[in-house]
């Protein structure tokens, strides 16, 4: 403290550092060059060193220091003072503080320090269990890693190459150049002298038309001309196309619009080259070929998005060609993949409406506009399965351009096979690549994969027992179709027949059954067998193959029963056998044209619905004669002649004052029939099987139908029933009486009021023509009833006496064991007639007025009373 | 005008009449055309239960009514001419007073007579 002036003065900013300390956070303004020095010194004066030295240097201005200074400004006051720099001090002050402080305890290095070197530890530990664990696997993998797939490696990397059949190949080149015109912009083919004028007059540089469609091909077209197709003339063309007019661009784009079709659709067994196609086919073309395989998400929305990003975007990177949209193996997932198939239709279907919509309107502008907002599908999509027949096709079949995959011969895989084979370095013969060829159906990938496996292996290939040597197919059942083609069909086995006979045999037996039995089905594919065997043209002159067949059909069908009675399911196991015979019976070589099992499911529901029909109806009979009828003697042995009864040829269709009193008996007969037997004629729409049963009727657009409609009980596939027909307007007479006795009997009380005379007539008329039966079936023999007719009828009625029974006119049969109820019904008669009587006896009766009363009121004088 | 009221009876044995206020029409059947003098009309039954109540018959209906006091009792006159005396044309006498009526107001109740209808209907 020797200068007591200083002193004071250092007090202040002194006092200031600690306070801040204790805050943890520096005041701003002590930022300055020099600034960790000080911050030195106050730790230093902290400590209770001796600063004497340092503290020197601090004067009130800096013009009192020489040399080095820096400013220090109190927070508090805003006093500054200017402290001398003395460099070399400091440092040494610094390096003793540092000694202080580890004692204290703090840390030496900073935490920086400290954290990259504990990284850099934990790193090293990391490294070297790695390396201790993969040590093996590590080397296994670069070794394989090496070596690339043989399918990948030689797979056909232009047109040319490909494996495939040639027609296909070329039917999928021609339709992916059908687009060209519309993708870019121009035709290949060249254009007439006369359009070229035209469009040299036509064309304006200030009318920039720039479709969609008009793809710039001038910056391809010189890579392509090399390619291919070198017209230089039509880079003119072309450029000129694109400054076109758009009328004529319209028209031309009718002449060389987008294929029909706009969608290609490749189905095939796997390994025959399907993606390989699309995809060389596509790039010959110029096109770049954008993916969407079974491992991409394919819903319906990314998918969308997906395809107008193909057909709408052209990529600004240096690969602009227009793209190709393949997407392969479209019926792996069915959710999701059906979600592909709806976008695609979608736009499809859009597209159509349009192009519809385009004709309409003549001028060009209105049609481009629309085409944005549509957005038509204007780029390639080629689809890609394995399954035509999945369901999730259905639609897509129907509007695309379908191309089915054949096998390639035998001899050009083979070819393929031995070329690379030589190329690996592998010897392989051509027998026994022929015979794996053929093991694996002519599928390439699969006899590549096993080549490859073999080779890696160091193991020949083995004629003899392929099947035993691994061969990686595919995993895939096949389809119901091929399962039944399979068994209607000879499978050629030409070579293993020369070999030896019994061998081929065997394997064809185990062939059928691994096939049906990884399928499963049984049930259905016996189904198949049934409805399609007898459609099958085999030679079978004394019908003893169709006996066996139809034999073990049955055998089938008992063992089915019997597993589903019991819940026996191990017995499934012998289904397959059961098809081999069928298939030895009737295989040919020819293929057959194989239907979907219908026939069992349709008999089933139209036995249901019958069924369902006839119980309704029985239910509605009134019980005294529906107990007398059960449904199944009713469909084996009455219908018939109920029928013939219900429609007696002798009615005619006049007015009722003009029949005879034989024909209203026979009339008014009928109707209490139908009233009892609760059948009515009824409204239908005509429908095609009973215009066909009645010609004459079927002009008519109502018909009347029996209710019940029982001529479908007794109606079978080509056989005409012999009933008489009633004429419509006899149909309608007896609706209507039917109607009306309907509501008589309803109202049974009240019978006798309501009665109409000409009823009630007829009634009488019966009751006495009944005793007089027997005579009338003598004057009218003309209508001869089958003698089946009575004995059914005997069963279901209940004739009243002896004598009527014998009389074979079944329609008064009916009527007088109906008569004889209807004595009951002349009791409440007579007691409502005694009821009449009872009433009218009464003087007076009292009629009540509802709702208001006659009472008027008026103000009366008294006048009117006196007079 | 003067009316003079002439009452043979003292004032507490004035007849009591009723009104038989029906909602409806009494009918004569066509067979009794003409001659309806003597005929009964129906058969009123008064039973004595908590409330009064009144069953009228006629014809096949039963009428169920109530007894109802009207508020302005009426008077049941007779009007005598009398000739002779020219000075005083007519006279009014009291035949009786008004104070209740019985009211049928609801719908009749048809009855169904004899035992037999009842029970072939039951058939039928």
């Amino acid at each position: 403290m020797r200068i007591g002036y200083g002193s004071r003065r250092l007090r202040k900013p002194f006092t200031l550092w600690r306070r801040r300390k204790k805050k943890r956070s520096f005041p701003r303004r002590l930022f300055c060059p020099g600034y960790s020095t000080v911050h030195e010194t106050y730790r230093l004066a902290n400590l209770d060193f001796t600063y004497s030295n340092l503290v020197i240097g601090i004067r009130r201005y800096a013009s009192e220091i020489d040399g080095e200074c820096f400013p220090i400004t109190a927070p508090d006051g805003g006093e500054r003072v200017y402290a001398k720099f003395c460099r070399a001090l400091g440092d040494e002050e610094v390096k003793k503080l540092d000694v202080k402080a580890k004692s204290n305890g703090l840390i030496k290095d900073p935490i920086s320090v400290l954290l990259q070197l504990s990284e850099k530890e934990a790193f090293n530990k990391a490294l070297q269990t790695s390396s201790e664990d993969q040590n093996e696997t590590t080397s296994a993998e670069t070794s394989v890693m090496h070596e690339k797939l043989w399918v990948e490696k030689y797979s056909p990397c232009s047109f040319t190459e490909l494996l495939s059949d040639e027609q296909t190949n070329r039917e999928v080149l021609l339709w992916l150049k059908q687009w060209d015109a519309s993708v870019f912009g121009s035709e290949i083919r060249s254009t007439t002298e006369e359009v070229l004028s035209a469009l040299k007059r036509h064309s304006t540089p200030s009318h920039h038309k720039k479709s969609d469609s008009s793809f710039t091909r001038k910056k391809q077209f010189n890579r392509w001309s090399k390619e291919s197709y070198g017209h230089s003339k039509n880079a003119d063309v072309s450029n000129s196309n694109t400054t076109d007019d758009i009328d004529l661009w319209n028209k031309k784009s009718k002449l060389t619009g987008p294929p029909e079709q706009k969608i290609l659709l490749l189905c095939g067994a796997p390994g025959l080259g399907k993606t390989t196609l699309a995809h060389i086919a596509a790039k010959h073309c110029g096109y770049r070929v954008v993916e969407i395989n079974a491992s991409d998400e394919r819903s319906a929305s990314a998918i969308e998005t997906r395809i107008l990003d193909v057909v709408q975007m052209n990529s600004v990177t240096a690969d602009s060609r227009p793209k190709c949209l393949v997407i392969d193996e479209i019926d792996g997932a069915l959710g999701d993949g059906k979600g592909a198939v709806d976008v695609i239709l979608k736009m499809v279907l859009a597209e159509r409406k349009h192009a519809t919509g385009k004709e309409n309107i003549e001028n060009g502008k209105t049609s481009s506009k629309k085409e944005r907002r549509t957005a038509p599908l204007s780029r390639p999509i080629i689809c890609i399965c394995n399954d035509l027949y999945a369901p999730a096709l259905r639609p897509l079949r129907q509007i695309a351009k379908v191309h089915i995959f054949v096998q390639p011969t035998v001899s050009r895989v083979v070819n393929r096979l031995k070329y690379i084979c030589n190329m690996e370095g592998m010897k392989a013969r051509s027998f026994a690549l022929t015979a794996l060829a053929d093991f694996t159906e002519c599928d390439i990938r699969s006899c590549l994969n096993t080549l490859q496996f073999l080779n890696k292996r160091k193991e020949t290939l083995n004629v003899i027992d392929i099947g035993s040597q691994v061969v990686g197919r595919k995993d895939m059942s096949k389809s119901l179709f091929d399962i039944w083609k399979e068994i209607f069909t000879t499978r050629k086995m030409k070579r293993e027949r020369s070999t030896d006979a019994s061998g081929s045999e065997a394997k064809n037996f185990d062939f059928l059954h691994t096939l049906i039995s990884s399928r499963g089905d049984y049930d259905l594919i016996f189904d198949g067998i049934h409805e399609n065997i007898l459609q099958l043209h085999y030679h079978d002159p004394v019908m003893d193959k169709t006996i066996s067949c139809l034999d073990s059909l049955g055998t089938s069908d008992l063992l089915h029963r019997y597993i589903l009675r019991t819940q026996h399911m191990p017995l499934y196991v012998y289904f397959p056998s059961l098809v081999i015979p069928i298939h030895r019976r009737v295989a040919q070589i020819q293929k057959p044209i194989i239907e979907w099992p219908k026939s069992f499911h349709r008999c089933r529901t139209l036995l249901v619905e019958k069924q369902e029909s006839l119980r309704s109806w029985h239910h509605k009979i009134p019980p005294y004669i529906g107990r007398h009828l059960s449904i199944k003697s009713f469909v084996e042995d009455s219908v018939s002649p109920l029928l013939h009864i219900l429609s007696p040829p002798t009615l005619r269709p006049v007015a009722s004052h003009l029949l005879s009193d034989r024909q209203k008996d026979q009339l008014a007969g009928l109707v209490m029939l139908m009233c009892s037997y609760s059948l009515t004629y009824k409204n239908v729409k005509s429908d095609p099987v009973l215009s066909n049963l009645r010609e004459a009727a079927a002009s008519d657009a109502s018909l009347l139908a029996l209710d019940p409609h029982l001529f479908d009980f007794i109606s079978f596939k080509g056989h005409q029933f012999k009933h008489h027909v009633l004429a419509l307007a006899m149909k309608q007479v007896l609706v209507h009486e039917v109607e009306k006795q309907k509501i008589l009997q309803a109202s049974g009380g009240s019978f006798g009021i309501l009665n109409k005379p000409e009823i009630k007539k007829i009634n009488q008329d019966l009751a006495r023509k009944t005793n007089a039966a027997s005579n009338e079936s003598q004057r009218n023999p003309v209508t001869s009833k089958p003698p089946l007719v009575s004995v059914g009828i005997a069963t279901t009625s209940k004739p009243n006496s002896s004598d009527v029974k014998k009389a074979s006119r079944t329609a008064l049969n009916f009527f007088d064991r109906f008569r004889k109820s209807r004595k009951d019904y002349e009791d409440p008669e007579d007691v409502q007639k005694r009821a009449t009587a009872k009433r009218d006896s009464r003087p007076l009766l009292f009629k009540f007025n509802e709702g208001f009363t006659n009472a008027v009121k008026r103000p009366v004088r008294m006048r009117e009373f006196l007079l | 005008m003067e009316i003079r009221v002439k009452c043979r009876c003292g004032e507490d044995e004035c007849s009591e009449w009723a009104i038989v206020e029906l909602q409806g029409v009494v009918e004569t059947q066509a067979s009794f055309e003409g001659s309806i003098q003597n005929l009964e009309i129906g058969r009123l039954c008064h039973t004595e239960s908590s409330q009064e109540t009144y069953t009228f018959t006629v014809g096949y209906h039963e009428l169920i009514g109530s007894k109802v006091t009207l508020k302005k009792p009426l008077l049941v006159l007779k009007k005598l001419q009398l000739d002779e005396d020219s000075g005083k044309g007519t006279e009014l006498e009291v035949v009786g007073i008004i104070r209740t009526k019985i009211l049928f107001k609801t719908r009749p109740k048809p009855l169904i007579s004899g035992n037999n209808l009842s029970l072939s209907l039951f058939c039928s």
